[in-house]
């Protein structure tokens, strides 16, 4: 939609020049540190991310009674794992974890903003931030992961959840089949953000 | 009304944006840096269940800065500008608006340095490093900044219960999406303790600590049988100045 507006040429190079214009005043000003917004950065490659929920993931496909307990208390359950520190902190605070199952495909929304599990799933992906599906996703929810490419049929139910209080909600996508015998670090590695948010499904691998 | 608070079930709007990447371009990240700084600086954590020393950490920066801080500016964006600008443009308009407003600096100078940027752009930044900043940034994000706090009172609704979603005037700010209100659900949860929000919305009703609910609606009750999917159910969670009894 895009389209239909008008952009400056230089929109990109002006928005750039902006933003190191303000860091560099705010460094002198002494409101930021020039080491301050790199701290920031640094936290989302190495503390907070999508590696965290798909390890989560991961133990839930191999272990039924840890999946049982992920869905019930996800903040418990998530300290049970060997994950960075900071699992309940900064837009974590109180997270929860919604599973997909043979009746049910679960997809996570916020329809206000841009509410997302930052320990376990880092920071929001465009499409999720983008009004048209916040817009859509909720009214006509199967139409819109058909554009994503999964067709839901009509006797498994969508559960949608609109994120605006303090819960940010992520999803334990179904396990994929041809994964038997693999280990956690293997099926971990097969899990998408997309997938935790229930716009994707995790796809088999080859036989 | 504010269409940023009624965007749920907006029609005619084209296809959804598949883009999965978090930052299309590298300046995107320092406006989120800068944000995400802010926030760890931010004058209301020494109120915080954590209890952050901000009072005493070495910075110029004296202001409450919360996402109800951002979010408040997004919704009061001309909603043609809103749909028009991407999610990290509207968050370096409103930053840099907002350190203008409050006199940290002046329009003018933050004309000639993009000047001067625009002429260098590959020019360093100003080399002054502030190890106590960083040690907040990383305590922010690592404990966070709950709301919670232990119920003082009963709970005015149970789970099972049928409501009705309160319409209250319109504001600033509300975590009330727009095509909830006056919409009947049913209570499908009551979470355990009660939560504020970082700032008063005023006649909306939130801020002070109050019960949050996990409200389930079926979409026909909110589109009508002809706008909605089949066998769908649409969970939202909601403060109780949202929600009232059905009758």
């Amino acid at each position: 939609m895009t389209d239909l507006f008008q952009f400056d040429k230089d929109r990109e190079a002006s928005s750039a020049a902006k933003v190191r214009a303000l860091e560099a005043l705010l460094i002198e000003k002494g409101v930021l540190g020039s080491d301050s917004v790199d701290a920031v950065l640094q936290h989302f490659e190495t503390m907070a991310g999508p590696f965290n929920g798909a390890k989560i993931v991961a133990r839930a496909w191999v272990d039924p009674d840890y999946k049982k307990r992920l869905v019930a208390d996800t903040p418990k359950a998530i300290a049970e794992l060997d994950l960075p520190v900071g699992m309940a902190g900064a837009e974590g605070e109180h997270m929860a974890a919604v599973a997909n199952d043979e009746d049910v495909h679960n997809l996570i929304i916020c329809t206000l903003c841009s509410c997302y599990p930052w320990p376990v799933l880092g920071l929001p992906p465009y499409w999720y931030k983008d009004p048209v599906f916040r817009a859509r996703g909720v009214r006509e929810p199967r139409a819109v992961l058909r554009e994503f490419g999964i067709a839901v049929p009509e006797t498994k139910e969508v559960k949608v959840w609109d994120s605006s209080a303090q819960i940010r909600w992520f999803v334990v996508p179904e396990r994929p089949a041809n994964t038997e015998g693999f280990s956690e670090e293997q099926l971990a590695s097969l899990v998408t953000p997309e997938s935790m948010m229930g716009v994707a499904l995790v796809a088999a691998p080859a036989p | 009304m504010k269409l940023q608070h009624h965007l749920g079930g907006l029609e005619n709007l084209g296809p959804v944006n598949l883009e999965t990447r978090v930052f299309v371009e590298d300046w995107e990240k320092r406006i989120f840096g800068i944000h995400t700084a802010m926030v760890a600086e931010s004058a209301h954590l020494s109120d915080a269940l954590a209890r952050y020393p901000v009072k005493d950490l070495p910075t110029t920066f004296r202001n409450d800065w919360t996402w109800a801080s951002l979010r408040t500016g997004a919704e009061d964006m001309q909603p043609f500008e809103y749909f028009k600008f991407r999610y990290y443009e509207k968050w370096l308009g409103g930053i840099s608006q907002f350190f203008i407003d409050q006199g940290y600096i002046t329009s003018d100078e933050l004309n000639e340095k993009i000047g001067y940027y625009r002429s260098n752009p590959d020019a360093e930044l100003p080399t002054k490093p502030n190890e106590d900043i960083g040690k907040q940034i990383d305590a922010y994000l690592k404990q966070g900044d709950s709301g919670y706090h232990p119920l003082a009172a009963p709970t005015r609704f149970s789970v099972g219960d049928t409501v009705r979603i309160a319409n209250p005037e319109a504001v600033d700010h509300t975590r009330l999406p727009g095509y909830l209100r006056n919409k009947p659900g049913t209570i499908d949860l009551v979470y355990p303790g009660a939560f504020n929000y970082f700032v008063s919305t005023g006649v909306d009703g939130i801020g002070d600590p109050m019960p949050v609910y996990r409200v389930a609606f079926k979409p026909a009750d909110i589109w009508g049988e002809g706008k909605s999917e089949v066998n769908s159910t649409i969970y939202a969670d909601l403060y109780e100045a949202y929600v009232q009894p059905a009758n």
